[in-house]
């Protein structure tokens, strides 16, 4: 009689695994949905694209996870599934993903100073890896790509002086306030950390961790990470993924760094990556940041950067319009290549039409 | 005097302009070499590492300063661009390491 009363929860916990889909070599996929609110979500996405002007809203690649299941898939351009596009920044969130699975291996703490891992910031003691996480180094950076390219550091960082060794590029940069103070986007500040990962993980692991300790476990077979000329991983800007393959970073990150039954990642480094860097003013950033990912809410509760979207929305982001946006309250992972030149694309609008037409459609 | 006025003027902006110049030196030598660098990378992971058409690589790494020569050697998967005078080169290393400015 005990024993089976012992063995109900059990049971449960086996249902309850068997209930919840996961990617194979595949993910599985749901017949595709049509009515008005996916017709308004496409109207948004897939506007007749323009070559020639290179004007308004280029969507490349969408791609919408629901409870782990592919409900919505398409691709413009010369983008299919099988390209594997460039994330551009949306490879720093990767890159704190990566760090992920090493702070699971308990191989470093987030206030341990970055100087440790990288020793030419022996300039700036105080700087820790939480710091380079929250973009909040206090190095002098100016983040611009096309519209003020002479003083712009990270275009002198990809493609002129920074070019062979980026991360020693960054650390050559004064400091315009003490480390953790204030927060300024910089490209640098992922590259300081993609260094630091060298030492953290060591030299020899260095080259394959990404694969061995990310995109392997997660079934990604495809992956393509840019080094420089040190071999320093461009982690600011060079990882490629299909779209399908990004979102299944996306669904690990849904289920709080869990892959089928395996921890991945610890829920700590997921909460660390969700909390809202305190010293985030309104207006310094089109989203709040965390650690290494964008939020949709911040410690001051007016700060709303997508009002149409649920609190709990978080994102990584890059250059062009490329977003992978997580929703844990309507279990959607959203993924969204583009080619945007002239800023037009918003998130707030996509993800409006995209809760429109997914939220609430499948009861767990 | 209309004249001395503007004599003075012209050489406080002179050493405005050879002051700006100084301070941007750092800069302003590496800017001619953008356009060639940014287009030589970006066209060879569009075309080798995303495996796009040549055709559209063109279009996609286009910006509104020109380039002058262009060449892909396919066999090498090695891109070399000139323009404003600086000539980069692109590689693509492999599967996972993509492409690379030499």
């Amino acid at each position: 009689m005990s024993k089976g009363w012992f063995l109900i929860p059990l049971l449960l916990l086996n249902l309850n695994a068997q209930a919840e889909d996961w990617p194979g070599e595949q993910w599985s996929s749901s017949p595709p949905p049509t009515g008005p609110a996916i017709e308004a979500l496409e109207q948004y996405a897939f506007v007749p694209r323009d070559d020639a002007t290179r004007q308004g809203i280029r969507t490349d690649a969408l791609l919408v996870i629901q409870d782990g299941r592919l409900v919505y898939e398409r691709y413009a351009g010369p983008t299919d599934a099988h390209t594997p596009h460039l994330t551009w920044s949306i490879s720093k969130s990767l890159l704190a993903t990566v760090f992920g699975v090493a702070y699971g291996e308990k191989r470093f703490a987030l206030d341990d100073p970055a100087a440790r891992y990288y020793p030419p910031l022996k300039r700036h003691p105080g700087m820790t890896l939480a710091d380079l996480f929250h973009w909040a180094s206090g190095l002098d950076w100016q983040e611009d790509y096309e519209y003020a390219p002479l003083n712009s550091s990270v275009v002198a960082m990809l493609y002129t002086r920074g070019s062979h060794d980026m991360a020693a590029f960054t650390a050559g940069h004064d400091s315009f306030s003490p480390p953790g103070q204030v927060f300024r986007y910089s490209s640098g500040d992922s590259n300081l950390l993609a260094a630091a990962l060298k030492t953290i993980v060591g030299p020899a692991s260095y080259a394959d961790y990404p694969w061995t300790a990310l995109f392997d476990p997660l079934g990604i077979r495809h992956a393509t990470w840019e080094t420089d000329a040190s071999g320093t991983f461009v982690g600011s800007s060079y990882a490629y993924l299909t779209a399908r393959d990004l979102a299944r970073v996306g669904l690990l990150m849904q289920r709080d760094g869990r892959w089928g039954d395996r921890q991945l990642i610890p829920k700590d480094w997921i909460a660390f990556s969700r909390e809202p860097f305190t010293r985030f003013q309104a207006g310094q950033d089109e989203a709040v940041p965390g650690g290494h990912w964008w939020l949709n809410r911040a410690a001051d509760r007016t700060i709303r950067p997508w009002p149409d979207a649920p609190p709990d929305t978080f994102a990584a982001l890059g250059h062009w319009g490329q977003a992978l946006y997580i929703i844990p309250s309507a279990r959607l992972v959203i993924v969204r290549y583009g080619d945007d030149r002239d800023g037009s694309y918003r998130h707030n609008e996509l993800l409006k039409r995209a809760m429109a037409a997914f939220a609430g459609t499948v009861q767990p | 005097m209309m004249r001395k006025v503007s004599l003075t003027l012209m050489a406080v902006l002179l050493v405005a302009l050879f002051g700006w110049v100084w301070q941007e030196r750092v800069a302003l030598r590496a800017f001619p070499g953008i356009i060639s660098a940014y287009t030589a990378k970006e066209y060879c992971s569009c075309r080798y590492v995303m495996q796009q058409p040549a055709e559209y690589c063109r279009g996609y790494v286009k910006q509104s300063v020109p380039t002058n020569d262009f060449l892909d050697t396919p066999e090498a998967k090695r891109i070399t661009v000139s323009g404003l005078g600086r000539s980069h080169s692109a590689r693509w290393m492999g599967e996972r390491q993509g492409c690379r400015l030499e």
